[in-house]
């Protein structure tokens, strides 16, 4: 007898979100006997299928290509605010279209250094004066070529 | 302005703004006043946009001089917040 009370507190425990029709079908002496019966264990899921590989990738980033680094490029020079984002095109110049000074374009330098994590060095960075010669630059220096 | 004078600027913006990056508190206190982190990056900005235009040498002298002291300064408190670090205050938490 103490076993069956105990696997019908176990059945309330089970049923307590269904509520009122749980209750109603305790009282039922059909819904007795099916929770006289042991409750199933709970199983997690678990898959040993041969068809499900596991991928880890220890955490890195997703290989970065030449569109993505194209996009984080442009993404930061529009979050600029000294750039038109409207005028803001791939090949367009820093100074000569987009009327920044050098100080500008030391600090947009700064920011993908932040961006892309790595050091631009001051030699390297002087010479990049448009976005596509700053996604070629990290894609040579990220090793990527397609 | 000279090309190697300009090459020096540059990059005598480029260390300070990356110097004053490295600030840990969020705000300090420097000769009785309070300062916030990000004030150094603000205030380098702003004095080299303001005399990016001077044209005389001794001026340019005298403030590349300025920009020099003004690099030390930053660079010894930076140390100094480093060795003096306190626990993060609740805001900061928030932002990150």
């Amino acid at each position: 007898m103490a076993a069956r009370v105990l696997s019908r507190s176990a059945c309330w425990a089970l049923s307590g979100l269904r509520g009122f029709s749980a209750a109603s079908r305790l009282l039922h002496p059909a819904a007795f006997s099916s929770c006289s019966a042991a409750p199933a264990p709970i199983r997690f899921p678990q898959v040993f299928s041969p068809f499900v590989q596991s991928c880890r990738h220890y955490g890195d980033l997703p290989p970065l290509t030449l569109e993505s680094i194209s996009e984080r490029v442009l993404y930061v020079l529009k979050l600029y605010d000294k750039i038109n984002p409207e005028k803001l095109t791939v090949q367009s110049h820093f100074m000569k279209d987009l009327g920044l000074d050098s100080l500008d374009q030391v600090e947009i330098i700064m920011a993908m250094e932040d961006e892309f994590g790595f050091e631009i060095p001051d030699a390297d960075g002087e010479k990049l004066m448009t976005p596509q010669e700053i996604v070629d630059y990290i894609a040579d220096k990220n090793d990527v070529y397609e | 302005m000279a090309s190697s004078s300009r090459a020096h600027v540059l990059s005598l913006y480029r260390t300070m703004l990356r110097e004053s990056k490295k600030f840990s508190s969020y705000n300090y206190r420097w000769l009785f006043v309070s300062f916030s982190r990000t004030y150094a990056i603000r205030r380098i900005r702003d004095a080299f946009k303001e005399n990016k235009n001077v044209c005389n040498f001794q001026d340019i002298q005298t403030l590349l001089n300025r920009a020099e002291e003004n690099l030390e300064i930053i660079q010894r408190q930076v140390t100094i917040g480093h060795l003096y670090s306190t626990q993060k205050l609740v805001i900061e938490h928030q932002e990150k």
